[in-house]
């Protein structure tokens, strides 16, 4: 019931986007005159009658939420839902700073196929070592390893060089929703809930032979299935005050070199 | 006084017990200058922080004074033996103390190291008298362990310490009048605990200044008003000080580990004959344990080779929460610490035919002594993890799921203790020494398991190299890092006769294009362990870099060590 429901909001936003391009909104003009906002709330009734005559709320999606650090909000809006896939790529402590708040709040976190995984970073972005295993190497096995994860973990963390086949991530997938967990994938993942592309991220902090890396801002293009179009948000991952204080300072030297 | 006082109703006091006290004077210094081999007769002291902690009889006889600065000690007597302070190794060394003890009394309570409490009623009705004990526990303490003590017995704890100290028995209901003169500062020596001490050394400096001097005092005043003043320190004094006991002892009383080995008729060699053994064994173990009437924390397996070796680890398992499934528990943790040795692949004693099977339960508690949530294990979430872990491992190996922990270290890789998950070692190097030279936070989110070679080069194109006084040939401009092995360009780069590389493909790395270096920071020297064969000497850079079109690329941390850069981390 929830697919068909899922489904239909997903044949509406293909049409609002559609909407969206000139050309498209130019073909629709033509055969109704509608403004677009009025447009938009009759396929919103026609959806929410549909809704109340087959049973397939909206809510019926919306699971409850993991705890997520207050500064990453912007990019979930709706939080850490479970039974989500979130597939992240080009940045692993972003990675690690979603799973950290939930693992803080008691959940279980694995973290599979990541062999090169900063452990002691991990753990300075608040993830609980105590509840936390690594399997850095599942080998051919990794879809039954994964799965296994799933179904205990709260959180899974997949690494990029995964074998996993299309069919492996499709059930993986279904069964995180089943089980209430959150994937979180490095790389691409097809059907991801939400995907977060590291567009760009500049550190500062660091001069000419002095210094040390500090500060970090990342601009992370967020796309999903719930939304149209790729939203851009900008994230200070590390956040040093004391870096702030002494800024002035470095761009009056740079200003004398 | 009031004896209506309302904190008086709501907790009263445990009634008092009859305590033997056993105290071993100047303990601190006495097991440091067992530990360091000094005389008994030489003048010593314990430091810690900027005054002594405790001074030796000949050390005092000599002029030195707890509290005193080194300095003054010195001066004092020129000879005094100053020795480091450590906790750990008060503690440790007591044991054999207490062990000593426990030959003579069933049960101790030690209140910290250097002080036993003993229920004195059962044991001294078994000596005869009081007076036979304590002779007993003193003779027994100097013969086994080897340390003079004192003991004295009093109703009441602090009643009983301030015996030992002048090795008195007082009467059963005596332990009022006997404490009603002594000084307020001696309610110090009743508090145990660290805390708990300067919490009542600052009341005791605000009843000196309040003019109470004696014990007598002290209990004069109306419990409520001194709760009402002085809050729950003050009311433990005022109870402690008229004789009462705040709570009866907590004995300890050690369990044995219980053992089950199975000794080989004819040497076994493979891993399967070894399984069906252990989980027979474990069989044995389980029943045992439950005859006992014991549960364990830890499981410790070992196993003897001809040739006398021992194979030895320790996995931490919760035998009391999985009843019937220990056998089968344990055969697999057997299994899979000889597997990995037979085929080679784990670090260990030379490969040999086996001729016994110990499994030996450690950290062994009564049942019932702990207790999970009433509802599911130790916690739902919990568990269901421990057991999603424990298939995983069943699936892949003990090895391929590893619990993690932080440890102390330097570069980022030697920060982190990587263990199969259920397996139990101690760190190797403590998290809270300082490490000075170590890599500045933030952590790097990738830290390669094994460096890659990179290439760091100067404006001109030549490597930057990095002398034995840490001078940089020039400033780093370039940065070559490996080429992604899908890279097609790269691939055919290497293969171009350009490349100086025909004929000979698979030799060195490929190189991706160079890339221009942002800021850097360094280089930062790293020499560890220059005493050893596995010592080190690095220098590292921390290196951010350029894309082509402007925009701000990766940040690394490179090391350069032998003549040559390697990839350590990447900050992404």
């Amino acid at each position: 019931m929830s697919d068909l429901g899922v489904i239909i909001e997903h044949m509406f936003e293909r049409e609002g986007s559609l909407a969206m391009t000139p050309g498209a909104a130019l073909a629709i003009d033509t055969t109704s005159a509608a403004s677009r906002e009025e447009r938009l709330s009759r396929a919103r009734a026609a959806l929410a009658g549909v809704e109340s005559r087959i049973g397939a709320a909206r809510e019926g999606w919306d699971r409850p939420v993991l705890p997520l650090a207050s500064d990453l909000a912007p990019l979930l809006p709706d939080g850490l839902r479970r039974g989500q896939v979130v597939a992240v790529s080009g940045a692993t402590s972003l990675m690690l700073a979603l799973a950290a708040e939930a693992s803080r709040a008691g959940s279980w976190t694995a973290v599979v196929g990541m062999p090169a995984v900063g452990v002691v970073a991990a753990a300075r972005r608040g993830i609980e070592l105590d509840r936390l295993a690594l399997i850095p190497h599942p080998g051919a096995q990794a879809a039954q390893a994964v799965g296994a994860c799933v179904d205990g973990m709260d959180l899974v963390l997949l690494g990029q060089g995964l074998a996993l086949s299309e069919a492996d991530r499709r059930r993986v997938a279904s069964r995180a929703r089943e089980r209430g967990g959150v994937i979180i994938a490095a790389g691409d993942w097809t059907g991801a809930h939400v995907r977060l592309d590291v567009e760009r991220s500049s550190w500062s902090g660091l001069g000419s032979g002095e210094g040390r890396l500090r500060e970090r801002e990342l601009t992370v293009a967020v796309s999903g299935r719930r939304q149209g179009g790729v939203r851009r948000v900008r994230v200070l991952l590390d956040t040093d005050p004391g870096l702030r204080w002494s800024r002035s300072g470095a761009r009056v030297d740079e200003e004398v070199a | 006084m009031s004896e209506t006082a309302p904190a008086r109703q709501t907790s009263g006091p445990v009634e008092t017990t009859r305590r033997a006290v056993l105290w071993v004077p100047d303990w601190p210094v006495v097991a440091a200058m067992a530990e360091a081999s000094v005389r008994v007769d030489a003048p010593a002291a314990v430091l810690h922080g900027r005054g002594l902690i405790a001074v030796s009889a000949a050390a005092r006889a000599a002029g030195v004074r707890r509290g005193m600065r080194r300095r003054l000690a010195q001066r004092a007597c020129p000879e005094v033996v100053v020795l480091a302070h450590d906790e750990g190794r008060d503690a440790r060394a007591f044991e054999s103390v207490a062990a000593a003890a426990e030959e003579v009394v069933s049960g101790v309570e030690i209140s910290r190291p250097g002080l036993l409490m003993i229920p004195a009623a059962g044991a001294a009705r078994f000596h005869g008298s009081e007076e036979a004990l304590a002779e007993a526990l003193v003779t027994a303490v100097a013969e086994v362990a080897g340390y003079e003590s004192s003991v004295g017995m009093a109703d009441g704890l602090l009643a009983a310490v301030l015996a030992a100290r002048s090795s008195t028995m007082v009467k059963p209901g005596g332990s009022a009048d006997f404490l009603a003169e002594a000084p307020v500062e001696v309610l110090a020596l009743a508090a145990m605990e660290r805390r708990q001490r300067e919490q009542v050394e600052d009341l005791v400096g605000v009843l000196g200044r309040l003019g109470l001097r004696t014990l007598a005092d002290v209990t004069a005043l109306p419990a409520g008003d001194v709760l009402a003043r002085f809050g729950p320190v003050g009311m433990w004094a005022h109870r402690t000080a008229t004789g009462q006991d705040v709570r009866p002892p907590v004995l300890r009383r050690s369990e044995e580990d219980i053992a089950v080995s199975y000794a080989f008729e004819e040497p076994a060699q493979r891993v399967e004959q070894l399984a069906l053994v252990a989980a027979h064994v474990a069989g044995l173990l389980d029943a045992a344990l439950l005859d006992a009437g014991v549960r364990c924390g830890r499981v410790r397996i070992a196993a003897t080779t001809e040739r006398g070796d021992t194979l030895e680890r320790v996995w931490r398992t919760d035998v009391g929460s999985r009843a019937g499934a220990f056998a089968r528990h344990m055969a697999d943790r057997v299994r899979w610490q000889l597997e990995g040795w037979l085929s080679g692949t784990a670090a260990g004693p030379e490969r040999a035919p086996l001729t016994s099977l110990t499994v030996t339960a450690e950290d062994v508690v009564p049942l019932g002594a702990e207790q999970a949530y009433l509802w599911g294990g130790v916690s739902g979430a919990d568990s269901r993890a421990q057991r999603t872990l424990e298939r995983v491992q069943g699936l892949l190996g003990a090895d391929a799921v590893l619990a993690v922990r932080e440890q102390g270290g330097r570069s980022p890789r030697d920060r982190v203790l990587a263990l199969p998950w259920g397996q139990e070692v101690p760190p190797a190097r403590r998290i809270e020494h300082p490490w000075p030279g170590r890599i500045p936070d933030p952590a790097p989110a990738t830290v390669l398991p094994m460096p890659e070679p990179l290439e760091v080069l100067d404006a001109g194109g030549a490597p930057v190299r990095i002398d034995r006084r840490l001078a940089m040939s020039a400033p780093p401009t370039w940065v070559r890092l490996q080429a992604d092995p899908h890279d097609q360009r790269a691939a055919a780069a290497r293969r171009h006769p350009s490349s100086g590389k025909m004929g000979r493909a698979d030799e060195g790395p490929a190189w991706g294009l160079p890339q221009p270096v942002e800021a850097w920071a360094g280089p930062w020297p790293i020499a560890e362990r220059w005493w050893s064969e596995d010592a080190s000497r690095r220098a590292c850079l921390q290196i951010a870099l350029r894309r082509p079109d402007g925009s701000p690329g990766q940040a690394l941390l490179a090391s350069f060590t032998g003549g040559s850069w390697v990839l350590e981390a990447v900050y992404d």
